[in-house]
């Protein structure tokens, strides 16, 4: 009895630890491996040197996708003035989604509302199948993530997934864009414009040190100031 | 940036509620399962610390559970988490868990109180008494799965914080193990609260049995909460400045020196030294050990729900 009650216990355990860890083992690294449907990966280039801070983007952002006014999918971050008069200048950064390669919104939300498409890359969120436990909200890298007051639902940028994109357009953002600060595109064309700029200049990824391995690339506007 | 409200704060003091109470539970089922096989054996059933043990199980993780659907931005909607499913996600797996544990616990509960039960039905229900002796035929697989579940479900508390890339706080492998050790203790505690309240005898065996495994327990948290805050110190970076912004000065430094490491954990750990030194305990001793150390447990999920969030990106 004893003898029988230890073997079963010893080789629960065994079980349990075993299919517990299985799931994380096959999913992260082999991201590359998967075979692309499409062979489309969108990703965004934004280049803060030609932003002029006008905040359009953010107000077709709103307008195309339908965004309740207290929350936003988009908003650009204004520091400074730095310098002196006449050489003022201020350093706009964009503040949304970075379409994470391996993102920790997907990966921790229980019901799989928050996903990536596998024909575009492009991180979504299926707004009835969330639940709303915030659990994307708290372990989303760059803080992007926000419940919509109206659907009660996880939101975010996405790419303009459900409006322009399908009608073909690119992303509302990058269309009024008056400077031409942000180029969409496809990673996987090497002919696009997209490509073609990444190849011709240095760009950032915020926080790449996590391994979420982000697709918003910035081409980086001088330093304001000089922080330790 | 105050203590409770702050830019980088997304979930508030009812995950600790129901990390604490999820704790307690699994805390409570494994001492249950000590008592019994450990001590009691066939007289379980009789001993007011196990009646309280089931009691605070049975209750707590159905409160816990209570605390999480409400505090979702859409609560009727709860059912989902029940029926679709992540792997990769912590909260998935838990929730796998937190079923698994209750079906094995009321199962547990019906095998030790299967006397009672039993006698109850005999004349009126008599398929009842049918019932139990066809579930506990299977007493042994049911104990060992549900010690698994308990232990899981207290580890899980933690898991469900490390799984978070950015927050240094969380993001490591000793919270799951301080988690689980402090729900242990804190369902100990509260077995031994409930118990004593049901006129269980404070001198009695069952609860020499709890301390002699509490004290080891408040010397591995100890131990635990150590290597918690070196390592993150050791770390470096922003695991460093998290762990100096919260066991520095301000509102949760003073949480955690006197409300974690001074009333939970060194004041119950006196105690119950005394206790076993003395080797006379009263109710007044049990019950106020109990407290603190329940206190120290509630405490110590609020201090680390809160500190963890406050990062600066």
């Amino acid at each position: 009895m004893e003898n029988s009650r230890r073997h079963f216990l010893k080789s629960t355990c065994a079980l349990v630890a075993g299919v517990s860890v299985y799931p994380l083992s096959g999913n992260n690294a082999n991201a590359e491996m998967e075979p692309d449907i499409n062979n489309i990966k969108y990703a965004l280039l934004y280049d803060e040197t030609k932003c002029i801070g006008c905040n359009a983007c953010v107000e077709a952002c709103r307008e195309v996708n339908n965004v309740p006014e207290g929350v936003s999918r988009l908003s650009i971050e204004r520091t400074g003035p730095f310098g002196e008069y006449p050489d003022q200048f201020y350093h706009f950064s964009r503040h949304s989604c970075e379409h994470c390669e391996n993102a920790p919104c997907v990966t921790v939300c229980p019901t799989g509302a928050a996903f990536i498409d596998k024909e575009t890359g492009i991180v979504a969120v299926n707004a009835d199948r969330c639940v709303g436990c915030l659990y994307c909200i708290a372990a989303c890298p760059y803080e992007v993530r926000f419940i919509n007051p109206v659907t009660k639902a996880a939101d975010k940028c996405d790419f303009c997934r459900e409006t322009n994109l399908k009608q073909g357009k690119q992303p509302a953002c990058v269309e009024i864009c008056p400077t031409k600060a942000l180029v969409f595109g496809n990673l996987k064309d090497p002919e696009s414009e997209l490509v073609t700029l990444l190849k011709a200049n240095p760009t950032e990824r915020f926080k790449q040190d996590l391994g979420t391995r982000p697709k918003i690339f910035r081409i980086k506007a001088k330093q304001g100031e000089i922080i330790l | 940036m105050s203590a409770f409200e702050f830019d980088t704060l997304v979930w508030h003091w009812p995950i600790a509620i129901y990390l604490f109470l999820a704790g307690v539970s699994a805390g409570a089922m494994f001492f249950a399962v000590m008592l019994k096989h450990g001590c009691l054996k066939e007289k379980a059933y009789q001993s007011g610390f196990v009646i309280a043990a089931c009691i605070v199980a049975a209750i707590s993780v159905l409160a816990g559970l209570g605390v999480l659907v409400l505090d979702l931005t859409k609560p009727f909607d709860f059912w989902k988490i029940l029926v679709f499913y992540n792997p990769t996600s912590v909260m998935s797996m838990g929730v796998i868990i937190l079923m698994l544990y209750q079906v094995f616990m009321y199962a547990w509960i019906i095998i030790t109180f299967k006397k009672p039960i039993d006698d109850l039905c005999k004349n009126r229900f008599p398929i009842v008494v049918k019932l139990t002796t066809l579930i506990a035929r299977y007493e042994a697989g049911i104990t060992g799965l549900l010690v698994i579940f308990s232990v899981s479900l207290g580890a899980y508390t933690g898991f469900l914080l490390s799984a978070q890339p950015h927050f240094p706080m969380w993001n490591t492998g000793v919270l799951p193990l301080l988690f689980l050790t402090s729900g242990l203790s804190s369902g100990a505690a509260a077995s031994l609260l409930g118990g004593v309240l049901l006129k269980g005898n404070p001198n009695g065996a069952e609860v020499r049995f709890i301390h002699k495994i509490e004290i080891p327990l408040i010397l591995g948290e100890i131990l635990l909460m150590f290597t918690f805050f070196l390592g993150l110190v050791f770390s470096g970076g922003q695991s460093k400045v998290a762990a100096f912004n919260a066991i520095g000065v301000g509102f949760w430094g003073f949480v955690f020196w006197f409300g974690i490491m001074g009333l939970g954990l060194s004041a119950p750990l006196a105690m119950n030294l005394f206790m076993t030194a003395t080797s006379k305990r009263k109710f007044s001793y049990v019950a106020g050990t109990a407290c603190l150390s329940l206190l120290g447990v509630i405490l110590l999920r609020n201090f680390i729900l809160y500190t963890g969030q406050m990062i600066t990106s």
